[in-house]
């Protein structure tokens, strides 16, 4: 799961949400973005001087939709911050203490608790996946997996760390490396699985790295696929990283299993029809001709001129991360901290959630 | 009620154009029935008999079929003795389906004989041994089914009823006919498949309705029925409209409450109502709330203010179930059309009109291609009010299909139920357009969006469009309006229906009574027009004409759902359904 980091971290106001949240995603590794975004929104209410709810909810609000533009990609976030905006209307609508006719500061030192405890939680829930997600990884099988999900990560390293007892699964990786920060000429920087792959590696399990264009080559070589997620969207569907709707349909084509690893806090309330139906801008398709080229060079050059001098090895943030959308109907399961769900299922979990 | 009526009103039936038509010849239907030997003689045997005296006839049927005996019900009266007519009184109280069959008869019955009145309400008679066949009039008569349904429609109003008899028996007596039975069979004017579907007929007049029935119900049942009310969730406002003037004219009758009593008063306008045209689902959901909350009415309120609160429900119901959902619907279907799309669109529904238009006003610039068909032609109106609205529109017929389709980009759907399966139950050719969109060639999947407001979905699972669905009358495929020709052609109705007539040999008699009884007929049978070469297919042997009204769109080739409370995977339609019946 790729950190969006955006640096436009110019602290001119006395609590910047965008600068928190990306400090926060920089400062552990382990946090996801719909956490963070809320870990933020924690943070900002704490620093708050509002004293009525309503200045509470429009203060949220505004910041929301502040940290929703700063970031070039909001869609694992938002699934943070409207949770979290639902759980504050739902626990202010409710009767008693911390209802509205409570004491304010109770309601807000209630809800600050409880957004630590929710945080706490959702950290908690990758665990929970882990052990719920283990079972898909038998004995003697090959996984194919991509990108650098933490969940994935953990789940694999669970299913790998069993050793000495029992059940010891004997697994194998075949790991898909996409070049890092969507470089197509390729540079030395490292891809984003290398990590894990080391990971695994150490743990004893044997771990084979291919480039994307190699899926379709190896998938008959794998038993079933693992994939991590940036959002899950209301028709089961899900956002995540470039490069992972061709492997689900190729899946499909060879009627592999594709399994979705993502905790519940990522289910996005947000229906996209298709690839080009996302809430945001991306410029995959991006045609040229040689002026364009001629152009764009000459601009690059300067450009990377002042970040090598500034920030090395960051790119501009509309580089990297860019995402597709997969349909569910290839996806065979979702494993979540709620359960393995069927697609369709998740639909049902988000109105659970939302009325 | 009209005025708000958010789909078209549909050209009425002589609208029709072109003599393109669902016929289904008897061909295959007589092949697949069992070709076997017993009883030939005795249908002719019975249907000469019947023809002379369909009065005595129906009289014995009623003593005779002992469960049929509540269908012969109050209609017949007009050609009845005084005894009788008590008997009838007595039956008043029958069973839905019984008490149309009844009303049927009634507006044969004034004709001047009891065979050739009978086609004066068209198709009307021809359903009548399907019909009385599932209540099950335990006659005795080894006729075979089809055969028997089409005896009643040579002999009218008795007929239904000796064919309810013969129906039942068709049951377990499969083995029927020979020749003679083929021969009957050629005459059957039901689609074989469909034929469970003729059982609910629809009204022709209002003579019959019970005294109970509020005028305004009369009226409405009329208007829907001839589609000036059209439209799931029109039908359903209107219908909610006119219970609250029923229920504003209601008074409690003494040594009963109104909770206890204005349920049974409201079921008389629904059971008249339903005769009308079947209840739609968001009809069903609407009554089924409205009912709920008479119940929920302490017995002890004084009148006044039940009434009060009754209003008050219903209005309520309406502005949440359909003005606000349409409005919540629209804007967040608009949401989804994005510059440049071309949004193609089938036959017309009104919350799609309401999606467009927001869609327009909101800025955005895109295309409309409306697929509209016969013979309801409700895309008229909706591009008519689009195009003014200041939008490109593009209409064509559902044959143009896959023309229209190439171009799409979305399509937006209306829907007249969503099924608890997250089928799609909407109007005829929308499962085509659906289909089309899903499946186009070498394209890109175009997304099907469906409009559906919450009150109409139904915890009904619909598998195919056969078990479940509405048939109209087939006269309205016929009824075209006169082409304008300039090379004068020699006229095809009568090159066809003579050669017929010679074929029927027996039945010819019978068949030149009907064929007279349908030029001199009242009211609904349209004005005969004689330069469609279908005009006198029910004299026509080997010709069936299907007006079937709604399809099953299947849930795949459905992306998305837009309702008031969000948009949903077609597959979360059970869940929302449970979710918005408990609140």
């Amino acid at each position: 799961m790729a950190a969006a980091i955006s640096t436009s971290s110019d602290v001119a106001k006395p609590f910047d949400i965008v600068a928190t949240y990306n400090d926060l995603l920089r400062s552990d590794p382990d946090l996801t973005m719909p956490i963070a975004a809320i870990e933020a929104l924690v943070l900002l209410l704490t620093h708050s001087p509002s004293s009525t709810i309503s200045e509470t909810l429009d203060l949220l609000e505004k910041s929301t939709a502040h940290l929703k533009q700063s970031i070039p990609n909001p869609i694992g976030l938002s699934a943070g911050t409207d949770l979290f905006q639902r759980y504050l209307i739902t626990t202010l609508q409710r009767p008693g203490q911390l209802g509205p006719a409570g004491d304010f500061n109770a309601i807000r030192a209630h809800l600050l608790s409880n957004g630590r405890l929710f945080i706490r939680r959702a950290k908690e829930s990758r665990d929970k996946i882990a052990a719920f997600g283990r079972g898909f990884v038998r004995d003697g099988s090959t996984v194919l997996t991509n990108g650098g999900s933490r969940v994935v990560a953990s789940l694999l390293q669970q299913a790998a760390g069993e050793k000495g007892g029992p059940s010891a699964v004997r697994f194998r990786v075949i790991y898909v490396l996409s070049p890092a920060k969507g470089d197509v000429e390729g540079s030395s920087a490292e891809p984003e699985g290398m990590e894990m792959v080391r990971a695994l590696r150490e743990k004893g399990v044997p771990v084979a790295t291919i480039p994307e264009s190699a899926v379709a080559y190896s998938l008959g070589k794998a038993d079933v696929v693992i994939v991590g997620a940036e959002g899950v969207v209301e028709n089961g569907g899900i956002v995540s990283r470039m490069g992972t709707y061709q492997i689900g349909l190729l899946a499909k084509a060879m009627s592999k299993p594709f399994y979705v690893v993502a905790e519940s806090h990522k289910f996005v309330r947000l229906y996209p029809l298709g690839q080009y139906d996302l809430p945001i801008e991306q410029r995959v398709i991006d045609f040229k001709t040689e002026e364009d080229v001629a152009d764009e060079a000459k601009q690059q050059q300067q450009q990377q001129q002042q970040q090598t001098q500034s920030t090395p090895g960051v790119k501009s943030p509309d580089s990297h991360d860019v995402v597709d959308y997969t349909p569910p109907h290839l996806i065979s399961a979702l494993i979540t901290d709620s359960g393995v769900l069927t697609p369709s299922a998740v639909s049902e979990e988000l109105i659970k959630i939302w009325f | 009620m009209t005025s708000s009526t958010p789909t078209a009103p549909s050209p009425s039936p002589a609208a029709a154009a072109a003599p393109t038509t669902t016929t289904t010849t008897t061909a295959a239907a007589a092949a697949a029935a069992p070709p076997t030997t017993s009883t030939p003689s005795k249908p002719s045997k019975q249907q000469q008999s019947q023809k002379p005296k369909p009065a005595s006839k129906s009289k014995d049927a009623a003593a005779g079929g002992s469960g049929a005996s509540p269908a012969t019900a109050d209609g017949a009266t007009a050609q009845l003795t005084p005894a009788e007519l008590k008997k009838r009184a007595k039956a008043e109280k029958a069973a839905r389906r019984a008490r149309e069959r009844a009303e049927r008869d009634s507006g044969a019955a004034p004709g001047p004989a009891g065979g050739a009145s009978a086609t004066g309400s068209a198709s009307t008679k021809k359903d009548g041994g399907s019909a009385a066949g599932s209540t099950g009039g335990g006659g005795s008569r080894g006729l075979p089914r089809r055969g028997s349904a089409q005896n009643t429609s040579q002999n009218g109003g008795s007929g239904s009823v000796s064919g309810g008899a013969g129906g039942a028996a068709a049951g377990m007596d499969k083995s029927a006919g020979g020749a003679e039975a083929k021969n009957k069979k050629t005459d059957d004017k039901n689609v074989a498949v469909f034929g469970h579907l003729y059982g609910q007929q629809r009204r022709t007049t209002i003579a019959g309705a019970g005294k109970e029935v509020h005028p305004a119900v009369l009226a409405l049942g009329l208007q829907m029925r001839d589609y000036v009310v059209c439209g799931s969730s029109a039908r359903c406002v209107a219908t909610l409209l006119v219970f609250k003037r029923v229920i504003d004219a209601y008074t409690t009758p003494m040594g009963t409450s109104l909770p206890r009593h204005l349920t049974t008063h409201l079921s008389h306008q629904i059971t008249y109502l339903s005769t009308c045209r079947p209840l739609s689902i968001s009809q069903g959901n609407a009554i089924r709330a409205l009912k709920l909350a008479i119940s929920s009415i302490d017995p002890s309120t004084p009148e006044a203010e039940a009434k009060a609160f009754l209003g008050e429900f219903i209005d309520s119901f309406i502005r949440e179930k359909i003005t606000v959902a349409d409005q919540v619907i629209a804007g967040s279907a608009a949401q989804k059309i994005q510059d440049g799309d071309v949004i193609v669109t089938f036959a017309g529904s009104s919350i799609v009109k309401q999606t467009l238009l927001l869609a327009h006003k909101q800025g955005k610039k895109f295309r409309v291609s409306i697929i509209d068909s016969r013979p309801l032609f409700e895309g008229k109106s909706l591009a008519r009010t689009l195009a003014n609205a200041g939008l490109d529109v593009q209409y064509s017929l559902i044959h143009g299909i896959s023309h229209a389709i190439k171009a799409a980009s979305k399509v937006f759907l209306g829907a007249h139920a969503m099924t608890s399966n997250g089928r799609l139950y909407s109007r005829v050719g929308t499962a085509l357009v659906a289909m089309s969109a899903k499946e186009r060639a070498g394209g890109v999947e175009v997304p099907v969006i469906v409009c559906c407001e919450t009150v109409k979905f139904t915890d009904r699972v619909a598998l195919d469009s056969i078990v479940v669905n509405e048939i109209a009358d087939a006269d309205e495929l016929i009824s075209a309006e006169p082409m304008q020709q300039l090379t004068d052609l020699p006229d095809p109705a009568a090159a066809t229906v003579s050669p017929a007539d010679a074929k029927k040999g027996a039945k010819s008699a019978a068949a030149a009574a009907a064929a007279a009884a349908n030029a001199a007929a009242e009211s609904n049978t349209v004005a005969q027009n004689v330069s469609s070469p279908l005009t006198g297919w029910k004299e026509s042997a080997n010709l069936q004409l299907l007006n079937i009204m709604y399809d099953v769109t299947p849930a795949e080739y459905v992306d998305m759902v837009v309702t008031e409370m969000g948009s949903l995977p077609p597959s979360a339609v059970p869940i929302v359904h449970r979710m918005s019946t408990n609140l």
